[in-house]
């Protein structure tokens, strides 16, 4: 077959490339000093070649997934897994995600992490996260798919904590790490759930038992999948690691904490959607998590002052919306928007970097303004994020945002599309609150930082470009017509059987546009209002309600929560466990041991008299009872 | 019963007196004493055995000496360890010999 | 009949004779009187064998035990009692298990000599003279008599050195 060969090696250098400049990065980079990022940048933009190589060979072939099981990886019994890859149209997509913002991303760290101590680590840890990334998108069985899930979930680790001499990165580090443990077992319970119901992992096998399933089973199998969701994609309850994330590079925080790795959860919902699609209450509570994440870490976002943890529970935000459409049934709507998000939340964050990079490290927004001439290319592709962002016509996300909302009221989930355009409406407000404060009115910083305001070098501003350009121009691109655009049909393969409702310029569809639309710029006229013609008026308004802007500013005190419900009873239990169980119990048990022993020989000891006599009747009295016994024995 | 058999009898009760003897008394020459007993109880039963069994060839006579030999042997080294005793502790009283011991 | 005809008058006597004297070696209170008993024990066993045929051990007994190790245990006695140990018990402490497990002992043995089935009972047997069993001992079980002849040297200069004990050393 014509490609197919070419295609193969394609898949592996895509998985080996990164991986071989992990390896050497790592141990060679220290040498190489400033010039540590050659080689990594090289191989990864070679792999991004190869990943729009790769969805090229998909776009040609879109009805037959290209399926290569490479080598055997375990064997157990009659079953084994193999280095299995896998190339649909989902995954086609993902991969120019994963490819592009990746490569970018590249270019721009070489800028931002210029001179800083742990220049070749960084670099190396970037490609062993794209090594991960794209074994956990292109795999064709869970086992695999989990091996790049928990190699992303390192990644992410050792980036959180990469400046782990300051603690708070550190122990943000640590926090992302235990908070997805959490997911991950639910998702390892869920694997161990499929593979015993229908004895395989590999995607095809699995889906075609789908509907095979118990209906209880299939809802287990699929909470636990979303358990494993909910933790890597930052969903309520578990989206707590996500905001302490951003203690980490920027770079890392667009790459892995807002275009691809926390959107793995939702590939993988999406990955599993003939299980879900079965399942009417998993996607019910799918989406009911998904719309409350939405407005819960929206309204969180209002009253940030670190850009970065705005952009960040922006982002949580985001995700939220994303299950909100998967379970809505949006399936394509829902990958959409992970497709446009990447670009334009990645675009978002690199350019909050290169804001940061401009002020000389400097995070709060209320020391920042009028950066608008001071930093000009950073402020127009920050601004097209944000309206990308906020779904303003034409950009990307007002394409996918509104096909989300329009599922959502076509599918007569009235309250979540009244949450859904809430939502949208504090979207708004926020990411103008972020550019007001950030680029208009009078500047707030010291002197000595307005003077060393600058812009960042070539090597950061044109990935700024380059990603504003999808931001700017995908949606129209793979979104036009609504509902019928290219992404739809070209995920149609992947997702089969999915109704599709007509869309009317003049009817349901152009309304509910125009209505989201209005939304919006009403947000960014109460955000103009708000925070910059009248400044005294947020402060009116918190002093007005003061507990619904603490709850806001104090992230509705889910670290409180966790401090008091697990972290407190774990430590109680611990020290139950160290002065209630083990002192008392098991060193009791030893102990007791050896004390019984003890008396037991201090007994023992009295049978040695020391007297003649009494040994001589033992052994009289012991031959005596040998001869009973052995009589009885006999029967003699 | 055969005649065997009764001679046998008084061996085994001349032997069960020697033992409580062994056991029961205090003074360790009376042990030596009764342990004297038991050994004739045994050349008994040998001798009566010889006397009455074919084919032991004049083996029980002859053991039974052998043992009066050993039995003499053993009485020498025995009063021989009690006068020790006696002398280091000025008794002969078994249970008052108790060192040995942990 | 082989071992000399059976007179159960002459049997029933001496065995009484040799329990009674046992008994009393165990249970008279005065050691000499245990001792005096032995000697009449020892006696009796003599007669035994005399009854049985067996002269040479017979005479042997006389001349061993009670010629000699009647009187060395006299000469113990002697040595031991003359600060005149006062016992204030002559039994110990585990008599009162010692003659339980003594009586059963001799139930047990005598219910098995009954109960077993002795046979060759009653054969002729050898009834070899002196000089047969002086032909056996320095023939066929001589280096047994010498073994024992060893023992008895051993057991001489253990009794000398134990005897002399520390003091004579000084």
């Amino acid at each position: 077959m014509e490609g197919t060969d070419a295609m193969k090696l394609a898949v592996a250098l895509i998985v080996l490339l990164p991986l071989a400049g992990f390896i050497v990065t790592l141990v060679f980079g220290k040498r190489m000093g400033t010039r540590a990022h050659v080689l990594p940048v090289a191989l990864v933009t070679a792999t991004a070649v190869l990943a729009v190589y790769a969805f090229e060979w998909v776009f040609r072939h879109q009805e037959e997934p290209f399926v290569w099981d490479a080598f055997t990886w375990l064997v157990a019994g009659r079953y084994e897994v193999t280095w299995g890859f896998q190339v649909d149209t989902l995954t086609g997509v993902m991969l120019l995600v994963v490819g592009i913002i990746g490569m970018l991303v590249h270019y721009y760290s070489i800028g931002y992490m210029h001179g800083d101590g742990g220049y070749y680590r960084f670099f190396a840890y970037l490609n062993l996260f794209m090594f991960a990334m794209f074994v956990l998108i292109l795999a064709n069985n869970f086992l695999l798919l989990f091996l790049g899930w928990e190699g992303v979930g390192l990644c992410s680790y050792l980036l959180i904590a990469f400046w782990f001499p300051k603690k708070t990165a550190s122990q943000a580090g640590k926090k992302a790490f235990l908070v997805n443990r959490v997911g991950d077992f639910g998702f390892t319970l869920g694997m161990l759930l499929i593979f015993v119901t229908t004895g395989t992992l590999q995607f095809a096998g699995v889906f075609d038992k789908a509907e095979m399933i118990g209906a209880g089973t299939l809802l287990w199998i699929c909470l636990l999948l979303f358990t494993g969701a909910i933790g890597k994609s930052a969903q309520f309850p578990l989206h707590v690691w996500l905001p302490d994330a951003m203690e980490g590079p920027t770079p890392v925080s667009a790459l892995i904490h807002a275009a691809t790795m926390v959107n793995a959860g939702v590939y993988m919902v999406a990955r599993s959607y003939p299980l879900f699609m079965h399942s009417n209450t998993a996607m019910l509570v799918v989406m009911v998590v998904g719309t409350f994440t939405a407005i819960y870490a929206a309204y969180i976002a209002i009253t940030q002052n670190d850009i970065k943890k705005v952009i960040a529970y922006s982002t949580v935000s985001s995700l939220g919306f994303m299950f909100m459409a998967l379970g809505a049934g949006a399936w394509a709507a829902g990958i959409f928007y992970l497709f446009a998000h990447g670009f334009f939340k990645g675009l978002l964050f690199l350019c909050s970097g290169s804001v940061i990079h401009a002020m000389g490290g400097e995070q709060d927004m209320r020391k920042m303004g009028g950066l608008r001439t001071r930093i000009p290319v950073t402020f127009w592709t920050m601004m097209v994020g944000a309206v990308a962002l906020i779904g303003v016509f034409p950009f990307a996300g007002f394409w996918a945002k509104d096909e989300i909302l329009f599922a959502d009221f076509t599918h007569h989930y009235y309250v979540v599309w009244v949450v859904g355009v809430v939502t949208a409406f504090l979207t708004a407000v926020f990411a103008f609150r972020m550019m007001f404060m950030t680029f208009f009115g009078e500047s707030r910083a010291d002197a000595e930082v307005q003077a060393h305001v600058h812009e960042s070098p070539k090597v950061m501003t044109i990935p700024l470009v380059l990603l504003a350009i999808p931001a700017a121009a995908l949606g129209v691109v793979v979104g036009w017509p609504p509902e019928e655009g290219w992404i739809h049909t070209f995920l149609e393969p992947v997702f089969f059987d999915v109704e599709h409702e007509e869309f009317a310029w003049l009817g349901t569809g152009g309304a509910l546009m125009a209505f989201s639309l209005v939304v919006a710029l009403v947000g960014v006229y109460v955000a103009y209002v708000m925070y910059l013609k009248r400044r005294e008026l947020p402060a009116q308004l918190a002093a007005r309600v003061p507990w619904a802007y603490q709850a806001s500013l104090r992230k509705m005190y889910m670290d409180e929560v966790y401090e008091v419900a697990p972290i407190r009873s774990t430590i109680a239990f611990s020290n139950w466990l160290w002065t209630g169980f083990d002192v008392l119990v098991i060193d009791g048990i030893v102990n007791g041991l050896a004390r019984l022993w003890d008396w037991v020989g201090a007994a023992l000891r009295q049978l040695q008299t020391g007297r003649v006599q009494n040994y001589a009747f033992g052994i009289f009295a012991g031959m005596l009872a040998l001869v009973i016994v052995v009589g009885c024995i006999w029967g003699v | 019963m055969n005649p065997l058999d009764w001679w046998l009898l008084l061996a085994v009760l001349l032997f069960c007196i020697g033992a409580f003897g062994v056991l029961a008394r205090r003074n360790t020459i009376l042990v030596i004493m009764s342990l004297e007993l038991m050994l004739n109880a045994v050349n008994i039963a040998l001798v009566a055995v010889a006397q009455f069994r074919a084919g032991s060839a004049g083996a029980g006579v002859l053991f039974s000496l052998f043992v009066i030999t050993v039995a003499a042997a053993e009485v020498t080294v025995g009063l021989g360890i009690v006068i020790a005793n006696y002398r280091a502790k000025r008794t002969v009283q078994a249970d008052r010999f108790d060192e040995m011991k942990g | 009949m082989p071992g000399g005809d059976f007179h159960p008058f002459f049997f029933v006597v001496i065995a009484a004779w040799i329990l009674i004297c046992g008994l009393g070696v165990v249970l008279f209170r005065k050691i000499v009187y245990s001792a005096v008993s032995m000697v009449f024990c020892f006696l009796g066993v003599a007669m035994a064998y005399a009854l049985l045929n067996a002269e040479l051990v017979a005479i042997i007994q006389i001349l061993v035990y009670v010629g000699a190790i009647s009187v060395v245990i006299l000469f113990a006695i002697m040595l031991t009692e003359v600060q005149g140990d006062q016992f204030t018990l002559f039994f110990n402490r585990q008599t009162v298990f010692a003659a339980p497990v003594a009586v059963a002992t001799c139930v047990i043995l005598a219910v098995m000599l009954v109960s077993s089935e002795m046979t060759g009972v009653g054969e002729a047997s050898l009834n070899l003279s002196v000089r047969e069993l002086s032909e056996l001992l320095f023939n066929r079980y001589v280096f047994p008599f010498e073994l024992v002849s060893l023992v008895l040297l051993g057991a001489m200069i253990g009794a000398i050195v134990l005897a002399r004990g520390e003091g004579e050393k000084r």
